[in-house]
């Protein structure tokens, strides 16, 4: 049963390694960072091979089950990407400033996944916050990594500000749920909500929880930040927070949705709906007009997060299963695009225009492009498609068929600036002949298997019962 | 081979052809479009052999006149996404067999037709061979959620085949087309949805659903989404407005594909779904749709008299030759489905080979603005020729394909009768004679008169362009001299839908 412990031992190792290898190497060294992405893989190994029906608490707080290992597995994968896609960005190029301190760079990211894999591990509202905490606080540092760059300070300053004021909102939110309990363990507050699924003091505790995820998941009105902080940070930080950050906020809400406040599941599921239905219509307009690649972005996980809010107005073993395999779906698509633009923005910038000609000088990155744009929009045969199906069947199980409409016709709206992009990168003609671009090996390698994941999971069967099965224990 | 791997070879095929391309070199434009003839013939060589051992099949059965269910030929079923009983459920009907042999024809004759494709010729094939195996998928799956999937993959393609290779305003267009059609779609999976959870057997099981008496309350609303969510592929007024820029924006390959083959998806999923499963719904609101139909067949009539583009004016035809499809549906009665299938047929073989021509003489003229061509029947004698026996095929000369299927639909639909139905066919008909206009007007503009000076050196079509047309007019031809064995095969399967929905 200690094994269970194994790979959480092995990423903070990795952390610690990774920073005390950088003191001792000359600046420009690379082993911190082979180092960093070798543990974050290793880790993820670890977790593949860990038993899934099993479950163990350790020191009365800290919990290994199924479905924990199965989200730090997704956060293990997305420190990995994020690592090896910050790679080229501490090299010079034409189109950018390189970035310095590569082994804080990484031991920062190992650390923040850490705090991911205390939320899913975590069995009291206590350890709930610290995860929380641990996940956010290094991400605050990462954003300003651009060091001199106005951007990237103001990206960071908005990002505290914001970031401090939800926890304060959800620390004000426990304050609710341990009044009403009388203690911090779940399963206190899952006694009390079953007895008193109606109290008023309970929901608006939990009301201010979900302000709190809401503003990690960018969910409206809390997701004015996202912007500003995606286009300021480094693209691979803007990545993990689109990514793991998101990841980390949803499973947040499964945790709690589906653990303690599982009696007030009907009170929340019109809260829910809503913020999915105006959370995924303010993305998608904001997207439209974007001609910033790292911008877009932003409104396009937005939107994204919408819909994957949607499958929590569903509960039961379909609902969870549709969140967590949405993640994995959204994830390799979110990768393969920043992989991208990492290679435009290393020679050119990150602006939309300089996808012009893609499809011409560069056809294999730019099919890559496609099915990653297609894959976000939910076109078939891609793992968008039975991701986005999943979803809207998860409503529709519901009962919410009006709601299944507007979000497929949302999705239709998405459609329109997702092909922007492909039309940019096959249609539009540049004005001038595009700088040639260059693919590192660590890129050609990570996209690879996202490309794979992309086409694969819409397919393979078998993912989507596998977390079923462990989701059911 | 045995029956269901012959479907799944169908829709694979194109596929391979596309991964087996992939490794040539782009510059090699002759390999690339050679193997991608080579697959589409090989495919088309299967899809006879379905057709014969259908047809021997059918008979052996016995499914005749007066069956009451729906009987699949080379049907199987293998589990998929088990989360939601997804099956890989495939099989085929005589409606099935009979577009899938329309979309082989059409498919092998559009390659045939953009044999002067160069420019990323690899792109052009796969994403033309990629939309292909989209539209084989659907005609034989029977399982709600394939269905859904092959049918996005074959309007997905279009985007790019209209914006990279297409002419005029392609990329307005190619958006328009794609963002209507997947709208569409946004209502069509609403209520597949609905159909799944309220069934109250969970399953997307096409022929399992049809068992299934669904409460009124239900087809009450599912009805009006599926039925005109397929309707914005079959052109419904008013969605059908993506048409006319589409089809005229599209490449020659693309226009006969998208007007010969994809238009009938919406109609054939009108038929397979909205109405076979939703029976009640379909009876409430079918007043409603005969008169948009209505509109279509006649509005589409007027807007071709008033164009002045080729392809326009071929765009339009289709509106109104599709509003056919959809009119002999909305009749509700058992001559009107069934002339709703012919004239699917009919009209994706016409309109193919309108398209086709348009194509060619476009690339010989350079303008497709009638009053700046004439006397072509001078320089291309064969072509013109072909133009003109299209031309009596869609406005509805007997001994041509368009005779058979017109003259059933408005059969089918007189018979119905509701005042209502007799006074919308009256007006559709009517719509006989403004084809008639149209159709000889552009006719004679092109072919006869004096001959321009411009156009003096031109030549007349090459055998290899001389093959698709005559493919295409020999089929025409063959429809309308010999159809008894296509009404035989259609009324097999008309019958069990016709019960389902009008007797109940």
């Amino acid at each position: 049963m200690k094994a269970l412990l194994l790979p959480d031992l092995l990423l903070v190792l990795s952390a610690f390694a990774t920073l005390g290898l950088d003191l001792f190497m000359p600046r420009d060294s690379k082993a911190p960072f082979h180092l960093a992405w070798a543990g974050a893989l290793a880790v993820f190994v670890v977790l593949l091979f860990l038993p899934y029906d099993q479950h163990a608490v350790f020191w009365g707080g800290y919990e290994a089950s199924g479905r924990g290992l199965m989200y730090k597995q997704l956060f293990a994968l997305s420190a990995a990407f994020t690592i090896l896609l910050s790679g080229s960005y501490f090299q010079s190029g034409n189109g950018r400033q390189p970035l310095a301190y590569q082994g804080e760079f990484c031991a920062i990211i190992l650390l923040a996944t850490f705090g991911m894999f205390t939320v899913v591990s975590a069995t009291d509202l206590l350890t709930l916050l610290l995860g929380m905490e641990l996940a956010t606080i290094p991400l605050y540092a990462l954003c300003a990594f651009r060091k001199g760059c106005p951007l990237a300070s103001e990206a960071s300053t908005k990002y505290i500000i914001m970031g401090s004021l939800s926890t304060a909102v959800a620390v004000f939110g426990y304050s609710f749920l341990y009044g009403c309990a009388g203690s911090l363990r779940f399963d206190a507050v899952l006694a009390y909500a079953t007895q008193h699924p109606t109290s008023p003091l309970l929901l608006l505790g939990v009301l201010l929880l979900l302000a709190a995820a809401g503003f990690k998941l960018t969910l409206f009105p809390f997701h004015m930040w996202a912007p500003d902080v995606y286009e300021g940070a480094p693209a691979p930080v803007t990545a993990f927070l689109s990514v793991s950050s998101k990841a980390t906020a949803i499973a947040f809400l499964a945790v709690l949705v589906n653990g303690p406040l599982a009696p007030l599941h009907q009170q929340l599921q019109p809260a829910f709906l809503l913020l999915a239905a105006i959370t995924m219509t303010v993305g998608n307009l904001g997207a439209l007009k974007q001609r910033n690649l790292l911008r877009f972005m932003a409104y396009s996980s937005i939107a994204q997060a919408g819909y994957i809010v949607l499958a929590f107005a569903g509960q039961g073993a379909m609902a969870q299963t549709t969140i967590f395999y949405y993640l994995l779906v959204y994830a390799a698509a979110n990768y393969a695009t920043f992989f991208i633009i990492a290679v435009i923005g290393k020679s050119r910038s990150e602006e939309i225009e300089t996808l012009q000609g893609l499809g011409r000088q560069n056809p294999g990155l730019a099919a890559v492009l496609m099915l990653a744009m297609f894959s976000l929009a939910g076109i078939p045969p891609l793992a968008g498609f039975t991701g986005k199906f999943m979803l809207f069947a998860t409503a529709a199980q519901a009962g919410f068929y009006g709601m299944v409409l507007f979000a497929a016709l949302n999705s239709t709206v998405s459609l329109y600036y997702y092909l922007l992009l492909i039309k940019e990168a096959y249609i539009t003609k540049p004005a001038s002949p595009m700088p040639a671009l260059a693919m590192s090996p660590i890129q050609r390698a990570s996209l690879i298997p996202l490309t794979g994941a992309m086409i694969m999971l819409g397919l393979l069967p078998s993912v989507s019962t596998a977390i079923r099965n462990i989701l059911l224990g | 081979m045995n029956g269901p791997t012959l479907l799944t070879a169908i829709w694979l095929i194109p596929f391979f052809t596309v991964l087996a391309s992939l490794p040539v070199d782009r510059h090699n434009h002759g390999l690339i479009k050679k193997i991608s003839l080579l697959g589409n013939t090989i495919n088309l060589g299967l899809i006879i052999w379905l057709t014969v051992r259908f047809i021997q099949s059918a008979t052996s059965l016995g499914t005749g006149t007066g069956t009451t269910a729906t009987v699949l030929h080379f049907a199987m079923k293998m589990p998929w996404f088990e989360l939601l009983n997804i099956e890989y459920n495939i099989g085929v009907d005589a409606i099935s067999v009979l577009m899938i042999l329309l979309t082989g024809t059409v498919i092998f004759t559009g390659i045939l037709a953009s044999w002067q494709v160069t420019d990323q010729a690899k792109e052009f094939f796969a994403l033309l061979n990629t939309l292909v195996a989209g539209v084989y998928g659907v005609f034989i799956s029977f399982d709600l959620f394939t269905f859904f999937l092959f049918y996005e993959i074959a309007v997905l393609p279009m985007y790019l085949l209209i914006g990279l290779w297409g002419t005029g305003r392609k990329e307005y267009a190619a958006m328009k087309l794609t963002l209507m059609l997947v709208a569409g779609s946004a209502f069509i999976l609403a209520g597949i949805l609905g159909l799944y959870y309220e069934s109250g057997i969970a399953s997307f099981d096409l022929m399992k659903l049809a068992q299934v008496d669904f409460a009124p309350s239900f087809q009450l609303w599912a009805f009006p989404l599926i039925f005109a969510g397929f309707g914005v592929l079959g052109a419904l007024f008013p969605f059908h407005t993506w048409s006319p820029d589409g089809h005229a924006s599209a490449p020659t390959a693309v226009s006969m594909l998208h007007a010969g083959v994809l238009m009938k998806l919406g109609g054939y999923g009108c038929l397979r779904v909205a109405m076979y499963l939703l029976p009640q719904g379909a009876e409430i609101w079918m007043p409603l749709f005969l008169v948009l139909v209505t509109i279509n067949v006649v509005y589409g009539a007027f807007g071709a008299i008033r164009q002045t583009d080729l392809k326009y004016i071929t765009a339009y035809s289709s509106v109104s030759h599709c509003g056919l499809v959809l009119f002999g549906l909305t009749a509700m009665t058992y001559a009107g489905m069934k002339g709703a299938v012919l004239q699917m047929l009919s009209h994706g073989l016409m309109t193919a080979l309108f398209f086709c021509l348009i194509g060619m003489i476009y690339g010989r003229t350079h303008t497709r603005e009638i009053e700046k061509m004439g006397g072509l029947m001078r320089v291309m004698p064969f072509l013109s020729v072909a133009f003109v026996l299209a031309g009596l095929a869609g406005l509805g000369l007997p001994s041509l394909s368009g005779f058979v299927a017109e003259a059933t639909v408005f059969i089918g639909a007189f018979a119905n009768p509701a005042p209502l139905n007799r006074v919308c066919t009256v007006l559709a008909v009517l719509s006989i004679v403004v084809t008639a206009v149209y159709v000889l007007r552009t006719a004679n503009t092109v072919v006869n008169g004096p001959l321009r000076e411009q156009f003096k050196h031109l030549t007349d079509a090459s055998p290899m362009e001389k093959l698709p047309v005559v493919i295409l007019l020999f089929t025409i031809f063959g429809m309308g001299l010999l159809p008894g064995w296509i009404i035989n095969l259609v009324n097999g399967a008309i019958d069990p839908i016709f019960h389902k929905v009008v007797q109940q």
